[in-house]
Formats: structure tokens, C-alpha cells, sequence
């Protein structure tokens, strides 16, 4: 398919997609991806495994060429720039891509020479991330000998040693335990207050990214909702209530008539609660027998992902 | 165009091939095994006249199986590349996609070099290159010897996807590339058939250069088969066009660069 370069690309977004589309035989694994994402943004791209989110990073940085639309990187067109579009971004893949028989400073040396940086260039840079990932005492040791979280580290490390001004993280937390994903996260702080850069997120662990300025759920290839996520929270509701029982019918036709319809989930049953005053004492009187547990508590973007994506719950709640 | 990122991919290269000394010592062991056991094994049944020079003849081709081998490893290593994600490193680096390949390229002539050099010393050590030696032509013949075969070993290694079919290339395609050649015999003396195979194995050229530079004085089927320039002709001309097509093969973005470089 021909694709026509970007109408009028404007400049101060650091990502503009319009109409990407990747399809694989059949497949189509992107579908009209429509993104406008301001320089400086911390942007998550959220969806379940095989929603599409590495197709989209591996357009954006021209390592997979879309079927169809266009997007623009930093200002330029990633099928008619790609060299100058590589030379903008930094890129942290969902695998990781270190070379294991070299340490942890050979590692990021040849990443910084491949990228024509004058060695102390890379020494200093290699300094301060070293620092700022908590990998100093490391820096001599083969990667091989290195800790999921620390290569997660170094990886990231790696990604932004030329000080790119758009930074893709595919799922960076994927595979580590959550004392290491904390890690990690601390550390993507921590580079974001030191580092200006527009960093694109993917992540299917939804909750974990609170942290981004702007969210787009992604789900076969599409967008399906978008905000920032307090106001997608806040949109959702106050509560989620959580009821486990063996008789969900029973518990459904109790609540639905108050709280709408619910998310059944194996032999727990969910509910938005839209009423902050709700009282969850008079509930636990109607409660019967059947009913093992109740839980109420705040929601997150893994709410708001499951109920955007199912049309039978996404009705009373429009985002 | 940049050399920093080249370097870097050499240096790697060259890093390993100190690291792996186990590969290291066999890649000098294998050849030195050929020419003591094989070569006076032939030698013996070539007759007195030949013994000795047979060795002789046979260090031209050696050298060539040396830097065989050498390129074949690196290119075996941008398959690890590819499968380890390395490959990714090099593809999102600002460098257009061909000067991937042809940085490789030249990562596994230098170590190809390197290494065939080291196995030279070690001949002349022992005395098999010895009298009316060319030097300018040694060098000559090892930098394009190691160009041919490095580009032989790219041209494999894009069509390769994991590091078990690598295996199945090494003896279909390093095999028969290094017996049928002038490597262990002269290239004239060859029945018909084979020697129009040897005729069409880039690598029979640079062995024949090799011998220019080492042995141009032994008696006449042991000497040279073809001219200087036939030889440089033919390694350089291959080296040109496995590239390219590795290019080609390599990514549809290295393709387009390649043909929007040609159109000018
Ligand atoms: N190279 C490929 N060939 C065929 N299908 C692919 C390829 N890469 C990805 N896909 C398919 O495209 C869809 C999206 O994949 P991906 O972008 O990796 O999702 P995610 O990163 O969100 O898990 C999946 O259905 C996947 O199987
Ligand atoms: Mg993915």
C-alpha cells in the first residue's frame, strides 16, 4: 500500500499517529491507531497480551513497517526517516537485549559507540546512570552473573545513554518479581525528574500505570478509551465492590436493580460503586449464606480496563 | 559515514575471539594438524620429489581455511545476535540497515585476519614459509581471502534463523567450499568436472593469491593456477555481490536504501 507522508505534521508532538494500521496475513494487529502525544509526556499505551502494544512500538521506531496510515516520531516520518527517527528515540524492548558475555560497562560502551559517542562521552554518561540504577558496584561483572531487575535496569540504562527525546519502554517490568517491578519503577521516576523526554509506556500490568500523564487502553489492535487515569478512575466510581459466593444470581439480583450490572469473574462478582456514601454495613445485613466474602475498596486502571471492555458493563459508564 | 559504530562492532568481535580461547587454539590446532598429519601423509605418496614441498604447497591453503573458519564463527555470531536480541540493538541504532551488514562484514575480515596471521607466524616459525616470499602480496591475499569469505559467511548468516541450521550450513557449504578448491590439490590436475567447481569457488581464487605470495617458485602444478588480477578480480567481485545481496535479504528498509543509493 502507498503511504502518503504526514498532511501537516505539527511539531511539538513528539508521537502523531494517524490511521497506523499493521496487519499480519489476516491478522490486523494494529487498527487505525489514532495518537497525538505532546513532547514531554509520560504516555502509557495499556492492553492485555497480544493487544497490539509491540507492534505499535515496533512501528514507531521503525522496526516493522505499517500496512497502512502514517506516524511521525519526533518530527519525522518513520518510513521516509527512519535513520533520523532512530537517532531520536531510545528503546527498551519487552525482551531483554543484552549481550550476555560482555559486563555490564562493555555493555553500555558498545551501545554508546553504536550511537557515536565519544568514549567519555559514554564514561560520564555510564557514571551517572550506573548511580542512578544502582549498578556501580556491578559495572564489572557479566551481565550472565546479573539479576532479572538488575538487567531490567541496565536495559533501561542502555535505552536512554544517549539522552534520546522519546523514549519507548515495552513492558519493563514484565517477568520480575514485585520487589524488583517496585525497583524499576522508582527508577523510571527517578530518570523521568533527571531526564526531559517524552517516554511511551506499555504495560498489561494496568494498575501499574498511575503514574502516566495520559493512558490509552488498547484491546485487538484498537483504542478503546483514553484519559488520564484520575479521571478515568474518577470517572469509574468511588469503590469497587467484591463479593465472593457460590449463588452469583442471587447476589446479582439483589444488587444490579442499586449498583447496575456486574463483572462475574470464576465466584466473585464485581460492582462500581458510583455513590461515595454508599453503606456497606446495611449491605452486609442483606447479605445471605451464600455469600463467603465482601470487599470493598478504591479502583484502579484494571477497573476501568475490564468494564470500558466489555459492552455489557461499558453501557452506564461512557469514558 | 561514521567508522565509531564499525569499530565498535570489530572490537566486540575481536573481544570474543580473545575471550573464547578454547576457539581460539583450535582455530590455529585444526590447520596445524592438516599440514603435519596429512601433509607429509601425502607428501610420502607424492614421492620424494614433493615431500616436503607438498607442505609447503599446502600452507596457501591452510591460511585460507584458517580465515574460512574465522569468518564462518562471526557469522555464526550474527545469528546469536539475531537470536539473542542483539540484532535489535544494531537495527535501532541511527545506522542505515545495510551499514549493519557491512560492518559485520568487516568485524569478520579483521578477526579472519587476525587470526590467519597469527597462523602464518606460526609457519614461518616452523619453516614452511621461508625463501622468495611476497610480503605485499601476503597481505594482499589475506585482506581479500578474509573480505570473500566474510561475505560468504554474511550471505549465510541472513538466510540462517537459528543457530542449528547453522550447523547443517557449516557441512554443506564450508566443506565443500574448502576441499574443492586448490587448497590440498593443484587446481589443474583435477578431473574436468571438479575442476570447473573449483573454477566457480570464489574461494579457489584466494588460495591461488595466497600462493602468489608464498610459493610462486614451487615447480609448475604446485605454483599458481591463475593471474594476480584474475584472482583479486573474482574475490573482490564476490565480495561486492554477496554483500548486496545480503543487504537485501537483510530488511526491506536496507533494500530501498540500497536502490535509492544506486538510482543516485
Ligand atoms: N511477526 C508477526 N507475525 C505474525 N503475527 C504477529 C507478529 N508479531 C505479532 N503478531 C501478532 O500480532 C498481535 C499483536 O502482538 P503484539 O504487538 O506482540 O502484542 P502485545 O505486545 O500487546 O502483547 C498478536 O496477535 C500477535 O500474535
Ligand atoms: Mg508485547
Amino acid at each position: 500500500m502507498q503511504v502518503a507522508p504526514l498532511p501537516q505534521s505539527d511539531v511539538s508532538l513528539a508521537i502523531q499517529t494517524i490511521d497506523l494500521s499493521k496487519a499480519y496475513g489476516g491478522l490486523q494487529a494494529v487498527d487505525r491507531l489514532q495518537l497525538a502525544i505532546p513532547a514531554g509526556q509520560f504516555f502509557g499505551l495499556l492492553g492485555p497480551n497480544g493487544s497490539g502494544k509491540t507492534t505499535t512500538i515496533h512501528m514507531l521506531t521503525t522496526l516493522a513497517r505499517p500496512t497502512a496510515g502514517q506516524a511521525s516520531v519526533a518530527g519525522h516520518d518513520v518510513l521516509r526517516e527512519s535513520v533520523a527517527v532512530r537517532r531520536e528515540v531510545g528503546l527498551v524492548f519487552q525482551e531483554s537485549a543484552l549481550d550476555r558475555t560482555l559486563t555490564v560497562d562493555e555493555n553500555l560502551r558498545f551501545a554508546g559507540m553504536l550511537r557515536n559517542l565519544s568514549r567519555a562521552t559514554i564514561r560520564q554518561r555510564s557514571d551517572e546512570l550506573l548511580e542512578l540504577f544502582n549498578l556501580r558496584e556491578r559495572r564489572h561483572a557479566k551481565v550472565a552473573t546479573l539479576s532479572g531487575g538488575m538487567r531490567r535496569a541496565l536495559d533501561i540504562a542502555r535505552g536512554v545513554l544517549h539522552r534520546p527525546r522519546v523514549l519507548f519502554l515495552d513492558e519493563p517490568t514484565l517477568g520480575l518479581d514485585v520487589p524488583s517491578r517496585r525497583g524499576i519503577w522508582r527508577f523510571i521516576e527517578r530518570l523521568r525528574r533527571e531526564e526531559v523526554m517524552t517516554v511511551f509506556l506499555t504495560t498489561h500490568y494496568l494498575e501499574e500505570a498511575e503514574a502516566c500523564d495520559q493512558v490509552a487502553f488498547l484491546t485487538s489492535g484498537r483504542i478503546i478509551g483514553a484519559g488520564t487515569p484520575e479521571s478515568l478512575v474518577r470517572r469509574f466510581g468511588p469503590y469497587v465492590l467484591e463479593i465472593d459466593g457460590t449463588d452469583m444470581d442471587a447476589v446479582s439480583g439483589l444488587l444490579s436493580p442499586r449498583l447496575g450490572p456486574c463483572l462475574k469473574e470464576g465466584a466473585t462478582a464485581s460492582f462500581r460503586v458510583p455513590d461515595e456514601q454508599f453503606s456497606f454495613a446495611e449491605l452486609q445485613a442483606e447479605l445471605n449464606d451464600s455469600v463467603q466474602a465482601v470487599r470493598w475498596r478504591r479502583p484502579n486502571l484494571n477497573d476501568v480496563f475490564l468494564w470500558i471492555n466489555d459492552p455489557t458493563l461499558s453501557a452506564g459508564f461512557e469514558i | 559515514m561514521t567508522w565509531r559504530p564499525v569499530w565498535a562492532l570489530i572490537e566486540r568481535e575481536l573481544m570474543r575471539m580473545v575471550r573464547q580461547r578454547g576457539r581460539l587454539v583450535s582455530a590455529l590446532v585444526r590447520p596445524l594438524i592438516w599440514l603435519l598429519v596429512i601433509g607429509a601423509g601425502f607428501g610420502t605418496l607424492l614421492g620424494d620429489a614433493a615431500s616436503g614441498g607438498y607442505q609447503r604447497f599446502l600452507s596457501p591453503g591452510l591460511l585460507g581455511m584458517v580465515m574460512l573458519f574465522a569468518a564462518m564463527l562471526v557469522s555464526l555470531s550474527v545469528v546469536y545476535d539475531k537470536e539473542f536480541g542483539i540484532m535489535r540493538l544494531l537495527i535501532i541504532s541511527p545506522l542505515p540497515h545495510y551499514w549493519v551488514v557491512i560492518a559485520k562484514t568487516v568485524s569478520g575480515m579483521v578477526v579472519a585476519v587476525v587470526q590467519a596471521a597469527a597462523f602464518a607466524v606460526l609457519l614461518a616459525l616452523m619453516g614452511y614459509i621461508g625463501g622468495a616470499v611476497s610480503l605485499p602480496l601476503l597481505v594482499l591475499g589475506l585482506v581479500a581471502t578474509a573480505l570473500a569469505c566474510a561475505s560468504l559467511g554474511m550471505l549465510i548468516a541472513v538466510w540462517s534463523s537459528t543457530l542449528d541450521n547453522f550447523a547443517v550450513v557449516m557441512n554443506f557449504v564450508i566443506f565443500p567450499v574448502f576441499f574443492l578448491s586448490g587448497a590440498l590439490y593443484p587446481v589443474q590436475q583435477l578431473p574436468d568436472i571438479l575442476k570447473i567447481v573449483a573454477a566457480i569457488n570464489p574461494f579457489t581464487y584466494g588460495v591461488d593469491l595466497l600462493k602468489h605470495a608464498l610459493v610462486s617458485g614451487l615447480a609448475p602444478p604446485l605454483g599458481p593456477d591463475f593471474t594476480i588480477a584474475i584472482d583479486i578480480t573474482v574475490l573482490l567481485g564476490f565480495a561486492v555481490l554477496a554483500v548486496f545481496v545480503a543487504c537485501l535479504r537483510f530488511s526491506h528498509e536496507s533494500a530501498a536504501g540500497l536502490l535509492d543509493f544506486l538510482r543516485g
